[in-house]
């Protein structure tokens, strides 16, 4: 079979993470003592660089302009930019890994091949609108991360988070399965841009089957991005796994599955205009049910693990407003957002790798008094903290801000007070972990067992929380260059959206 | 060179803040240096705040303008003015930040290079926030400022510093964040984040939402100031804050909720606001009295100043509802004073803390035995305070209720006449508190605060109360320095609101023809003549 280097182009980006994931699993065959060492260095070396060479390949896309495809896989405008976000985050996952699973002392080598495929699933799901694609990139990158949550099977509680992660997640897939075969029954195509028109042709566009279908897709994209009701396992899988995969998850699972459902929902099934509205109005509901409890829930927690879980779900709801206001001003707001979003989230659990806290040992009070013994990193928690809760000047801010301002601008001036409000709750949650870091004393036990214990080295895990603080400023300051430059041309030239 | 020339105000919104993120980036060991460095820096943009200012002639305008970026549709501009609304407030806020830094050099203990930049940070917010000429970028200052004050209360406040420093911060945020929305209403209609332009928007607007819009902002605003019954934050944040935290926040922070009002909420929607005229006045009838009796029974010195702050504050707020020129003259005369004089208590309460180790009354007696040159200090702050004809409290508040009285409101008289027994209260909470800790026999208790007073004032804190005291002495004597700019914008912007002629009263009201119409409290077309009202600075004559 001979390709044309257009579909060598839409094909590498995805085929390159896979090769680097294979030769990882076999490199990590080798129990050698002796070697052990060199092995990690290349196993982790081979995972930045396929990452660093499919990141490559999207940016020379990107600047290229071209759009390929093969086949169903379109490697548009949003594809490059979904592979981007995610390959950066992914990055970023494995230089904090490298410090945090060496804290752990777990390090294997399968994790960052599962964490490869992962990242290959995500950008396959943001590439295409064939259903049954969708469908296998949706299981090509959940079922790693299910094993990813569990990984520490030294901890018993890895492996329960990774079960209950596995079991939600297998029946939100199912329900994904099944919404599209009712889809694909009713039109007799598995391209789902195809079969909006072909329903609405035939008469059917709002058949109970079509809504049945719709609905139950749609229930597939909100367990993945952990929208109330479907919330459930977010804060046992987060609190369960490793923090960079908490912080991956986080991130690029939210991310991708927002953008693939910017794709489906207002993009594909546009034509059906009579569906699209009724979804709107679920997914109005289901943000403002997910700006409440996300919010009010993680008040009350202890573990920071968990609060930043409750914190994502309450983020996922203002990503969700976004939807609600469906304009594409709001849709460039939530690509924005996701971005921000994005460094704000890896730092933040990246922050826990850098103080070395392990384990369970991710209390508020484990993490008193570090602000001041680590400045930099005090400063850049400082930083994403009150972006997270939307504070100018972070970038966090201009995503609520262009989020909201499209809710107000579509007269939804109720959901917009919401989201303050919402976001004012929030603030209380994320000054708590300020309050830890800079305003308490360590407790006289903590300072004890520091002073025993050597001191702690996370390199990687401290540049990578750098970076991330240098995009969150930025995203306040050039907020513009970003939003103009990037989220908007995605949306432009990917989804033809603004014209 | 020629880049300052055409950017000063950029060059003092942001030094502060260069220099403050430079100095947190110095080591730990540094602190003291850093501190040096802060004051210096602190004094160099005071000096050019003076030079830049006051030399272009004191009442034109300075102002930078440039567009800054457009996002979802909504242009915000990179706009910074000085005029005569905000001029001797940005003097102020220059002023008091190296004034508070000399004035605490040893009150903090650890950390001092982290206390300096977060200090010069929070210039940045405060001066960004008086200058910008863009609501957009008066939002980001207002927001970013809580910043530095939120780690300035938490990190070096009291006992309670952690509950008074997330009530600070939470509170502020609930008001601005509804504000928030109100503004992307506004803006979406307006096109823009321009202050003229979104007033016209809301004047096209059914007077219901107006009165929302309105609302939105005076409640924002009104946490600020702090207007009764918003005001339950302060007591907490300024008590918890160190010396430096309390002087700022008195000084300059409270004064941003009442230059919001006179810069935007009323210009903007000035229906709404005189509609809201009455009920603003009646809170701030209660602020006076209500904070004035507090404070008599606080037994704590910073808590009964803090008290006083909103008994003071409630005066700014009765003058900008009177909407008379006086009024309005005596508010921004009264805000002033209110930095100068509560600041300068605050710095008082700090020195004796720092050598006390504790602020109660009953801890204190005989304390001008020990500290003559404190006392008198002391003393001259509090007639200030008290507001004695030639200090500046009394020009102030004299202009005030003079234009409550005038108002041509048919409320103003008698409420004038209610906010006239704060100052009398005003009188015997200070004085009582005065001769509890002042006079009387020396307190000869060995764990009393009178005990461990050893030394008087040095001259560090000497050539700190100086200059506050010729201050207070000058705007009483010769206030017209001080509102002689602000003139012109607020007969501009009554003008242009639309307010009610104040009353005028002749000795013959029955041989006066006119007098009757005035009683309805309506704008009066007729008589204009008969209407116009004297300088601010000639009536004080």
């Amino acid at each position: 079979m001979n390709l044309s280097p257009s579909q060598w182009a839409a094909l590498l980006p995805l085929i390159i993470p896979s090769v680097g994931a294979c030769l990882i699993a076999i490199m990590a065959l080798d129990k050698d003592q002796a070697t052990a060492k060199w092995i990690r260095g290349a196993m982790y070396g081979t995972a930045l660089l396929a990452v660093a060479a499919s990141f490559w390949l999207l940016t020379e896309l990107w600047k290229s302009g071209s759009q390929p495809s093969f086949g169903q896989l379109h490697l548009d405008r949003l594809a490059q930019f979904t592979g981007i976000f995610v390959l950066v985050a992914a990055a970023l996952t494995i230089m904090q890994s490298w410090d945090h699973f060496h804290q752990e002392g777990w390090v294997k080598g399968e994790t960052l091949c599962l964490l490869l495929f992962a990242t290959v699933g995500m950008m396959l799901f943001a590439s295409t609108s064939n259903f049954v694609l969708l469908f296998l990139a949706l299981e090509l990158f959940s079922i790693p991360l299910y094993a990813l949550v569990g990984t520490v099977r030294a901890r018993s509680e890895s492996s329960e988070g990774g079960m209950k992660y596995f079991l939600t997640g297998a029946v939100a897939s199912s329900c994904f399965l099944m919404g599209g075969v009712l889809i694909y029954g009713l039109s007799g195509t598995l391209d789902l841009s195809m079969a909006a028109p072909i329903l609405k042709t035939q008469g059917l566009a709002l058949d109970p089957l079509v809504l049945v279908g719709a609905a139950l897709m749609l229930l597939g994209f909100l367990f993945k991005v952990s929208a109330v009701p479907f919330h459930q396992w977010t804060p046992d899988a987060y609190e369960a796994s490793p923090h960079p995969i908490a912080g991956f998850m986080s991130v690029a699972t939210k991310g991708v599955a927002f953008i693939a459902l910017m794709r489906i929902f207002p993009v594909s099934f546009a034509p059906l205009g009579a569906v699209g509205a009724k979804m709107q109005s679920v997914v109005a509901v289901l943000a403002v049910a997910t700006l409440v409890v996300g919010n009010l829930t993680a008040l009350v927690q202890t573990n920071v693990k968990r609060m930043l879980a409750y914190s994502s779900i309450s983020h996922a709801g203002y990503l969700m407003l976004g939807f609600v206001a469906g304009t594409p001003a709001a849709f460039n707001g939530v690509l924005f957002y996701l971005v921000i979003y994005m460094a704000m989230n890896m730092g933040a659990f990246g922050l826990l790798t850098a103080f070395g806290l392990v384990g369970e040992k991710t209390t508020f009070d484990d993490l008193r008094g570090l602000g001041w013994k680590r400045p930099a990193m005090g400063v850049a928690a400082a930083i994403f903290m009150l972006s997270l809760a939307g504070i100018p000047p972070m970038g966090g801010f201009y995503g609520k801000y262009m989020i909201f301002r499209e809710l107000v601008g579509t007269g939804h001036v109720g959901m917009a007070i919401l989201g303050v409000l919402a976001s004012l709750v929030s603030a209380y949650y994320y000054l708590r972990l300020l309050v830890a870091l800079f305003l308490q004393a360590p407790s006289a036990e903590a300072e004890r067992l520091a002073s025993d214990r050597p001191a702690v080295h996370a390199p990687f895990a401290g540049a990578t929380v750098l970076v991330c603080a240098a995009i969150v400023m930025a995203g306040g300051f050039i907020q513009t260059f970003l939003s103009d430059g990037f989220t908007r041309r995605a949306l432009v030239e990917g989804l033809g959206l603004i014209r | 060179m020629t880049w300052l020339n055409s950017h000063p105000l950029s060059f003092l919104v942001f030094a502060p803040a260069i220099l403050g993120l430079l100095i947190l980036a110095l080591p730990h060991a540094l602190g003291r240096l850093s501190r040096m460095l802060g004051f210096m820096g602190a004094l160099a943009f005071f000096a050019l705040s003076l030079a830049w200012l006051l030399g272009h002639g004191g009442g034109g305008v300075l102002s930078e303008r440039a567009p800054w970026f457009t996002l979802v549709g909504l242009p915000v501009d990179y706009a910074l003015a000085v005029d005569g609304l905000n001029l001797w407030l940005v003097i102020l806020t220059t002023f008091l930040v190296p004034l508070t830094m000399l004035g605490t050099w040893n009150s903090i203990k650890d950390r001092i290079g982290t206390f300096a930049a977060m200090f010069l940070l929070l210039e940045t917010g405060m001066l960004g926030a008086l200058m910008a000429q863009d609501l957009f970028f008066f939002y980001l200052f207002w927001e970013a400022m809580l910043i530095p004050m939120y780690f300035m209360i938490g990190v070096w406040g009291g006992d309670e510093r952690r509950y008074a420093a997330n009530k600070f911060f939470l509170y502020t945020l609930s008001g601005s964040l509804l504000w928030l929305v109100a503004l992307l209403y506004l803006a979406n209609k307006a096109g823009g984040f321009n202050p003229l332009l979104m007033g016209q928007a809301a004047s096209l607007l059914p007077f219901g939402v107006q009165c929302w819009l309105f609302i939105a902002f005076a409640v924002a605003f009104a946490i600020k100031v702090p207007l009764f019954p918003l005001h339950t934050w302060l007591p907490d944040a300024h008590v918890q804050a160190p010396t430096a935290g309390s002087v700022i926040l008195a000084g300059v922070l409270l004064k941003l909720g009442g230059y919001g009002f006179l810069r935007f909420a009323i210009p903007m929607f000035p229906q709404a606001s005189m509609h809201y005229a009455k009920p603003i006045a009646i809170l701030s009838v209660i602020a006076i009295v209500y904070g004035a009796l507090v404070a008599m029974v606080q037994r704590d010195i910073k808590k009964l100043v803090a008290y006083s702050s909103v008994s003071h504050m409630g005066f700014v707020m009765l003058g900008l509802a009177s909407f008379t020129v006086i009024g309005t003259q005596g508010a921004m005369l009264q805000m002033l004073n209110h930095g100068i004089s509560t600041g300068a208590l605050f710095l008082l309460v700090g020195m004796i803390y720092d050598r006390a180790h504790t602020r109660m009354i009953a801890d204190f007696g005989g304390v001008a035995v020990k500290m003559p040159v404190f006392t008198a200090f002391f003393f001259i702050v509090t007639l200030s305070s008290i507001g004695l004809p030639l200090t500046n409290g009394f020009v102030g508040e004299f202009w005030i209720l003079n234009g409550t009285f005038l108002s041509g409101f048919g409320w103003g008289r008698l409420y004038a006449c209610l906010a006239t027994s704060g100052v009398l209260l005003g009188a015997v909470y200070m004085l009582w508190m005065f001769k509890r800790v002042f006079w009387g026999p020396e307190n000869k208790d060995e764990d009393s605060g009178t005990h461990h007073l050893h030394s008087d004032l040095n001259l560090r804190e000497v050539a700190v109360l100086l200059p506050i005291v010729v201050l207070i002495i000058w705007m009483g004597v010769h206030p017209k320095t001080f509102v002689a700019v602000s003139e012109a914008p607020v007969t501009a912007l009554l003008k242009d609101a639309n307010a009610p002629a104040p009353r005028t009263f002749v000795l013959k009201p029955a041989v006066h023809e006119a007098a009757p119409s005035h009683e309805a409290g309506a704008p009066h077309e007729g008589a204009p003549e008969a209407s116009i009202e004297p300088a601010a600075h000639e009536v004080h004559r």
